[in-house]
């Protein structure tokens, strides 16, 4: 037999003894008893102590706060959730509080957006939301409520909103030019306002005839800026002429 | 991001080091497949390249688990899929193909070809590493006839087993992304058979690469018969590489499935420059025209009549770009399955991380490191066979 047969059965005969002789120090007794995992391994996380309540476990002595939970917009998120296990403290509430966790970072956890969020779901951007407050400054953790839209023009419109006040129109509302209905302020996209249509608008106050103020200065409606519209010259929110 | 895309689908689970894996296991297959060439087939003219060639798979060999380990984490664990086979799953299995392929195959074809020159350098070389060389050699010291003959039947043998055995590799690989069956992109039967040509392209263009780089370095004369036939089977091994993707691609198109819309939108967006510029035009079709107009082995003298000097530039060109294409297979298999949601309406995309253990960095680390290990396997077992290197350069001209 050639010298190198002998040698390199030594060599693989030792990696395949290494083998068997690792698996049967290393695999743990119960491995395959039950599948592809240590059968003890149910024992051992049975074994663990137990560190969370269940929100149940709470009520008895939160009473108030557990009821506006449950009827709120969070009654799917737990109050460990927030507040980390507190099993220790339902075993001894006095000496022992679960962590009350005020910063942002919590929130942010669920509601920070991502693409990956199913649609609909409320979601921010801490970076521009309110920077350098908390959120429970200003929404109730245990019953946060969908934001009321703001009533007023100027809330979403505030750059016109701000020009206007500083331009001669300052006195003029704004529905004296636009008619909004009352859904625009929910769905602002679907349902719009009206804007001013005809040169004979404007003539209602500026017209040389019009029965308006003495001081709002005149014009001659028939040929002034013929035949462009007014607010190809003057920014209605802003209007200019001298 | 665009369309809609199922929450899950948002980042990208399997990173840029498992686009690494199959590259290197390829680079692997490609290596040892050329090598048997000449071992097998008798192919003589590529003589000059078959140590090269083993060494090269070795070296790749032994990185390419590197990234599934970066990837998975918890590298001090992974014994233990030696230690519980689990025989349900294909990537549980990769430990046994992996070894059976190092250890059965390279390890002992280049002991079995390396083992005379082994026994001589212990012979020859004093202190440290006349040990190393006998510890490798086994203490099998005999190089008598007899004995050497047995080392090259041994050998062949082993080249034989190894030929299935690399297809094994890689193949194992592409069946890896082929069997699955939910991602229209990866689940199709070609796809080891895909794998694997791809694999002979690159390993043939790597040794390629490597054995003009270093016969340049060496100062020596490059054996352009030994080239023009690799180009040649570089041809040959691209001719069927781009082949069975067509065939591919043009079944999909024909069968015309559901998910054909949004791949049609995956590859005119996210992959268009991955797959149409780099796979396609840079990494095949640039290549082919190339080496079919001046290789020589396809007709005498070629298409068009070149000088050695261009004929070598014209081949490295051609084997980078078909390694850039060959890299960008990888990454339009393994991230361009993961770009499209599986509900067939929505693209999210993939932003590559730069430092980080699955970053930018440290792929180009990994694909440093088989280099440096060649490196050394090179200065431990120089494989040329044309005795010891000129002080001097030669002369120019
Ligand atoms: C046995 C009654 C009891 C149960 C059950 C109980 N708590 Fe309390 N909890 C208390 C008492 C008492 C306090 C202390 C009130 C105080 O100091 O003003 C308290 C305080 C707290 C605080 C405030 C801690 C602080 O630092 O101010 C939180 C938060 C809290 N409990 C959460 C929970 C949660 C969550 C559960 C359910 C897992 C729970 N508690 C169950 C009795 C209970
Ligand atoms: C969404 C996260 C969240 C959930 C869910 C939640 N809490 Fe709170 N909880 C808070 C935050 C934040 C505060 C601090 C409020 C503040 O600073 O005004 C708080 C305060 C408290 C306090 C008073 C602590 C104090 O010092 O005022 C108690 C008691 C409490 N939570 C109990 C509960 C119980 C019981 C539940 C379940 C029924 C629950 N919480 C569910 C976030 C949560
Ligand atoms: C200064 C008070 C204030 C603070 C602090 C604040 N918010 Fe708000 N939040 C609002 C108001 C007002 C709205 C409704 C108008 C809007 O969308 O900006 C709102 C809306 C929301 C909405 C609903 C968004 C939607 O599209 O339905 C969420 C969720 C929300 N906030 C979470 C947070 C979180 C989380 C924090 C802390 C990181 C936070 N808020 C801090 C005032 C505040
Ligand atoms: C574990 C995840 C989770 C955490 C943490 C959490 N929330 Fe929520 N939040 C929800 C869910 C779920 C809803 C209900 C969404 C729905 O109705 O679709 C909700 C609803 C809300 C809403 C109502 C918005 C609307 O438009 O309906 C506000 C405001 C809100 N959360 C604020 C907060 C604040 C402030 C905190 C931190 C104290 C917080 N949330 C922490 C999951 C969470
Ligand atoms: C909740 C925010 C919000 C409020 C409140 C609101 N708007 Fe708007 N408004 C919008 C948005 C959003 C648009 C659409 C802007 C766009 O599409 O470029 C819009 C458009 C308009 C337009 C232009 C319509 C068009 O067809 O170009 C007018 C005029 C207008 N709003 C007037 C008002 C007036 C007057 C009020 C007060 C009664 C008001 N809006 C209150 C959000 C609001
Ligand atoms: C003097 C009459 C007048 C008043 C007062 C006025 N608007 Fe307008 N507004 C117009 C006219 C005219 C247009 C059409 C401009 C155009 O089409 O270029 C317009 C257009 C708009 C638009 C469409 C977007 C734009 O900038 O062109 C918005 C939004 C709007 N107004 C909001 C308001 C709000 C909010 C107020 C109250 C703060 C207000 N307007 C007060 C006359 C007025
Ligand atoms: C409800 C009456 C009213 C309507 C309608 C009205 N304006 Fe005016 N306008 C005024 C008043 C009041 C002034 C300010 C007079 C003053 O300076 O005291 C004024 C001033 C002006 C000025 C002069 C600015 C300056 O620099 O002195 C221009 C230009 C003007 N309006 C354009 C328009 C245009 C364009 C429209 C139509 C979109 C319009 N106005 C509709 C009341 C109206
Ligand atoms: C082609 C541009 C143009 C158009 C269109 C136009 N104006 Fe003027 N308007 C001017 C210029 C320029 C001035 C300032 C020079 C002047 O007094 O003639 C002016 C001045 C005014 C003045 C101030 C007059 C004064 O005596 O101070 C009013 C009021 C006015 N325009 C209202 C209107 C109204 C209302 C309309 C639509 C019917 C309108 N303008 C259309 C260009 C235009």
């Amino acid at each position: 037999m050639p010298q190198q047969v002998p040698r390199l059965a030594a060599v693989f005969a030792v990696a395949v003894i290494g083998l068997f002789v690792a698996r049967s120090l290393l695999v743990p007794d119960t491995f395959g008893d039950l599948g592809h995992y240590r059968a003890a391994a149910i024992d051992t996380i049975v074994a663990h102590p137990k560190e969370y309540a269940g929100h149940q476990e709470c009520t008895m002595c939160h009473r108030p706060i557990a009821e506006q939970r449950a009827a709120s917009n969070h009654r799917g998120v737990r109050c460990e959730v927030c507040h980390g296990p507190a099993a220790a403290h339902v075993a001894n509430p006095l000496e022992i509080k679960p962590a009350v966790p005020r910063e942002r970072d919590l929130c942010v956890l669920c509601h920070a957006y991502s693409p990956s969020r199913p649609t609909g779901f409320p979601q921010i951007d801490s970076v521009t939301h309110n920077p350098r407050m908390p959120c429970a400054g200003c929404h109730e953790p245990h019953a946060p409520e969908p934001p009321v839209t703001p009533r007023e023009c100027s809330a979403c419109h505030g750059q016109i909103a701000n020009q206007l006040a500083v331009s001669h129109h300052a006195e003029l509302n704004c529905g004296t030019c636009h008619e909004a209905p009352k859904e625009h302020r929910d769905n602002p996209r679907a349902v719009r306002p009206t804007k001013p249509a005809e040169r004979s608008f404007c003539g209602t106050c500026h017209a040389a005839d019009a029965r308006s103020s003495e001081r709002i200065p005149r014009i001659d409606l028939r040929s002034h800026g013929q035949p462009y519209v007014c607010w190809q010259c003057h920014y209605p929110h802003y209007p200019e002429a001298r | 991001m665009q369309g809609y895309i199922y929450p899950n689908e948002f980042e990208l689970q399997w990173s840029l080091l498992i686009v690494l894996y199959p590259y290197l296991t390829g680079l692997v297959a490609g290596a040892f497949i050329l090598a048997s060439l000449e071992r097998v087939f008798n192919v003589k003219e590529v003589q000059p390249t078959y140590r090269l060639s083993l060494l090269t798979a070795l070296a790749f060999l032994l990185v390419a688990p590197l990234p599934l380990l970066a990837h998975l984490g918890h590298p001090e664990r992974s014994y233990e899929i030696f230690l519980t086979p689990n025989t349900n799953s294909a990537m549980a299995m990769f430990g046994f193909v992996y070894a059976w392929y190092l250890a059965v195959v390279l390890l002992l074809e280049v002991w079995f070809d390396y083992r005379k020159d082994m026994v001589l350098w212990a012979r020859e070389s004093r202190g440290v590493r006349r040990w190393i060389y006998y510890v490798l050699t086994l203490g099998a010291t005999d190089i008598s006839e007899k004995s050497l003959r047995f080392d090259d039947s041994a050998g062949r043998w082993i080249t034989v087993i190894g030929i299935p055995s690399a297809f094994l590799l890689h193949g194992y690989v592409g069946f890896i992304f082929g069997s699955i069956k939910a991602n229209p992109w990866w689940s199709s039967v070609l796809m080891p058979v895909v794998f694997l040509f791809s694999a002979m392209v690159s390993g043939i263009a790597l040794v390629l690469v490597l054995y003009m780089l270093t016969t340049m370095f060496r100062w020596r004369k490059i054996d352009m018969a030994c080239l023009d036939k690799l180009a040649q089977f570089l041809f040959y091994a691209l001719v069927v590489d781009f082949s069975l993707e067509a065939l591919d691609f043009i079944h999909r198109l024909y069968e015309s499935e559901e998910s054909i819309e949004i791949l049609r939108q995956l590859i005119e967006s996210r992959l268009f420059i991955s797959l149409i510029v780099l796979q396609v035009v840079m990494g095949t079709v640039i290549p082919l025209i190339a080496l079919a107009l001046v290789s020589p082995g396809l007709k005498k003298g070629g298409f068009l009549r070149t000088p050695p000097e261009l004929r070598q530039i014209i081949y490295l060109v051609a084997a980078v770009f078909i390694q850039i294409g060959i890299f960008s297979i990888r990454w339009n298999v393994v991230i361009g399955g993961q770009l499209f949601s599986k509900s067939l309406r929505g693209l999210t995309v993939y932003k590559v991380e730069l430092l980080g253990i699955e970053g930018l960095a440290m792929t180009i680390g990994l694909l440093l490191l088989p280099f440096v290990i060649l490196w050394v396997l090179v200065k431990l077992l120089p494989p040329w066979s044309d005795g010891p290197e000129p002080d001097t350069p030669p002369a120019s001209g």
